[in-house]
C-alpha cells in the first residue's frame, strides 16, 4: 500500500560516508581545540579525511537524483522542517567548513590555529548535522519502522562520531606510529562512543518493539544481529579492551566498526524496501 | 484565493466500470501498464507513476458463502496538510490557488522523498522522466473552469466534483441517507478539515471503515517527528562529544601513547 522510495547503495553509502565525515570532524575540531599540540596529527587526519568525503558525499547525493542535472534545484527552497532540505544545505556549508579547517591545519602560526579552532567548534554543528539528519530523514517518512525510531537520528549521530574515530585511527595505524601522536586519545573517545552506540542501540530497539520486525526477523536478522551487533561492536569493544595497547588490535577493531557503520545503515535502508 | 475545490467520491454509487481510469490516462496521457493478476477483478493493485485513479475491488465474504463487492476509486487525497508537500525539497510540489497540490514536472529532480512521505502510498517514480508523479487533480482542466476528467466520465456520480463546502454538506447528507436506508457503517473520510491532515481535497463516503479498503485510520503528517528526533540526536551529539572532550583533556599517563 505505501511505497517505498527506491533508495538503494548510493543512499546506503553516502548515509555510511556522511557519518564518518561528520565523525571524523567532530574529533579533528575537539582534539583541535581540547586536546592541544599533542594532538596536532588527529586533527589534521580528522580535518583532511571529511573534506574528500564530503565531495563524494555531494556526487553521491546528485548520481542518485532521478534528474542529476537538477541538483541545483534543492537550493531553490529552504524549509527547516524538511531535513532533505535543510540536509542538502547543510550538506553545501559543511563542505566549506571542511573546505577551509583542512588548508588551516596545515599552518603553524599561532594566528590561524586559533581561528582554525574557532571555525571548526562551529563546523561541529554542521558535521554533527550531517551524522544525524540522515536518521531523522528516514523517520520523518510514513513508512512503518522508519517512523517509528525515535532514535534513528541519534543512532545514526552515535555511528558517525564511532565510525568516525575508527577512520581516524586506521589512518594514523596506516601512515606509521609517532610518539604522543594522539592515538590513544582517539581510541578512548571511540570506545566511549562504542559503548554510547550500543546503548542508544538498546533504547532503540526496546522503544521500536515490534516495529523493528524488518531488522529483526527475516532476512536482515541475521546481519543485523552478526554483522553489526556481533562484529560492529561486541568484538571491537572486546579487543579494545583486551589489547588496547597493542596497535595492531587497535586497527583490526577500526575495520570492524566501520563494518559495522556499513551495516547500520544498509540494513535500516534495505530492509523496509525488500 | 480561489473557491477551495474538492472531489467527492461516494463509493455507495460506483459500478466498478473503471471509466473514471480510463478517462484519466487518456486524459493525462498516460501510458498502459501490463495487468497484474490481483486475485480479484482490481487493477492495477496500486498507484503508479501511470495511473492516478485505480477502482478498488474489496471482496467481502457474506453469510451465504458468497462474496460481496465493495467498490472504491481511489485518487490522490489532495491533502490539506500534504505529507509530499512538506518533503519535497525542490518546491517542486505546490499548493494550487484551489488547494490541489500538484507537481511541477520540469522542477522535479526525482529524490523520492515524496514517494515515502505520502500517508497513502500515492505518488510514485517514474524511471522514464526521472520525477515523481501523481494525480495533477486536473490541473490543466480546472484552470479552465472544467471538472477533472475521471468526475466527467463518471456515469453514476459517484465522483462529484466542485467546490468543497457545497460536496461536503452533500455528502454528509448523504450519509444520512444511507444510515436511514440500513448502511450502519457509512461514513465520510477525509471530509472534515478540523480532522486528520486537515481534511482532503478529495475526499470519501465509504460504506465499510477504512481499513476494509485499506486506508489508515488515521493518517498523520511524516513531519510530525522532526522536532522530537532531532531533539534526541541533540542529546546523542551532546553525549558524545562531553565523551569525546573528556578522552582528548585526559592528562593520564600516555594511555598507549607509547
Amino acid at each position: 500500500m505505501l511505497k517505498t522510495p527506491h533508495w538503494e547503495m548510493m543512499v546506503v553509502w553516502y548515509f555510511f560516508l556522511g557519518g564518518i565525515a561528520g565523525g571524523a570532524y567532530f574529533t579533528a575540531a575537539i582534539a583541535d581545540n581540547f586536546g592541544g599540540s599533542r594532538d596536532r596529527r588527529v586533527a589534521q587526519i580528522g580535518y583532511l579525511l571529511s573534506l574528500p568525503l564530503v565531495a563524494i558525499c555531494g556526487v553521491l547525493l546528485i548520481l542518485d537524483l532521478g534528474v542529476p542535472l537538477r541538483f541545483l534545484n534543492m537550493l531553490r527552497s529552504f524549509k527547516f522542517w524538511d531535513p532533505m532540505s535543510i540536509g542538502a544545505w547543510a550538506l553545501g556549508v559543511f563542505g566549506l567548513f571542511t573546505l577551509v579547517s583542512s588548508v588551516l591545519s596545515f599552518s603553524s602560526s599561532e594566528s590561524t590555529i586559533a581561528l582554525r579552532r574557532k571555525i571548526g567548534l562551529v563546523g561541529i554543528l554542521f558535521g554533527f548535522f550531517l551524522a544525524s539528519y540522515t536518521g531523522v530523514l528516514l523517520s520523518a517518512t510514513a513508512l512503518p519502522f522508519w517512523s517509528d525510531a525515535r532514535l534513528m537520528g541519534a543512532l545514526f549521530l552515535a555511528s558517525g562520531a564511532s565510525t568516525g574515530m575508527a577512520a581516524i585511527s586506521l589512518i594514523m595505524f596506516a601512515t606509521g606510529a609517532g610518539s604522543g601522536d594522539g592515538w590513544g586519545r582517539v581510541k578512548k573517545a571511540d570506545r566511549f562512543s562504542m559503548i554510547f552506540e550500543l546503548v542508544v542501540l538498546a533504547v532503540f530497539l526496546a522503544l521500536l518493539g515490534s516495529a523493528a520486525r524488518p531488522i529483526l526477523s527475516g532476512q536482515f536478522a541475521a546481519l543485523f544481529w552478526g554483522g553489526l551487533v556481533v562484529v560492529g561492536l561486541l568484538i571491537p569493544l572486546v579487543l579494545e579492551f583486551v589489547g588496547h595497547r597493542m596497535r595492531a588490535v587497535g586497527a583490526v577493531s577500526a575495520v570492524l566498526v566501520l563494518v559495522g557503520g556499513f551495516i547500520l545503515r544498509y540494513v535500516v535502508v534495505m530492509s523496509i524496501q525488500s | 484565493m480561489a473557491t477551495t475545490l474538492a472531489m467527492f467520491t461516494d463509493t455507495s454509487l460506483c459500478i466498478g466500470c473503471r471509466a473514471c481510469q480510463v478517462a484519466c490516462k487518456q486524459w493525462n496521457e498516460l501510458g498502459a501498464e501490463a495487468p497484474e493478476w490481483t486475485g480479484t477483478y482490481q487493477n492495477h493493485s496500486h498507484f503508479t507513476d501511470e495511473t492516478f485513479r485505480l477502482v478498488r475491488f474489496v471482496e467481502q465474504p457474506q453469510p451465504n458463502g458468497n462474496l460481496a463487492w465493495l467498490l472504491m476509486s481511489d485518487v490522490c487525497k489532495h491533502c490539506a496538510q500534504a505529507g509530499c508537500l512538506d518533503a519535497c525539497p525542490t518546491g517542486a510540489i505546490y499548493r494550487t490557488e484551489f488547494g490541489t497540490v500538484n507537481i511541477n514536472q520540469d522542477v522535479c529532480n526525482g529524490c523520492r522523498y515524496c514517494v515515502s512521505s505520502c500517508p497513502f502510498g500515492v505518488v510514485a517514480f517514474n524511471e522514464d522522466t526521472g520525477t515523481a508523479k501523481k494525480c495533477t487533480f486536473c490541473n490543466d482542466r480546472i484552470h479552465n473552469g472544467l471538472g477533472p476528467a475521471c468526475a466527467k466520465a463518471c456515469p453514476t456520480d459517484s465522483i462529484q466534483f466542485g467546490a468543497r463546502e457545497t460536496l461536503v454538506t452533500k455528502a454528509q447528507k448523504r450519509v444520512e441517507t444511507l444510515k436511514a436506508m440500513g448502511f450502519k457503517d457509512a461514513q465520510l473520510y477525509g471530509a472534515d478539515s478540523n480532522g486528520f491532515l486537515g481534511g482532503l481535497n478529495a475526499f470519501f463516503l465509504l460504506l465499510s471503515k477504512p481499513s476494509t479498503y485499506n486506508l489508515p485510520e488515521n493518517p498523520r503528517l511524516p513531519q510530525r517527528n522532526v522536532v522530537v528526533d532531532s531533539l534526541l540526536s541533540i542529546v546523542s551529539a551532546v553525549a558524545v562529544g562531553v565523551g569525546a572532550v573528556f578522552a582528548f583533556r585526559d592528562r593520564g599517563k600516555g594511555d598507549g601513547d607509547a
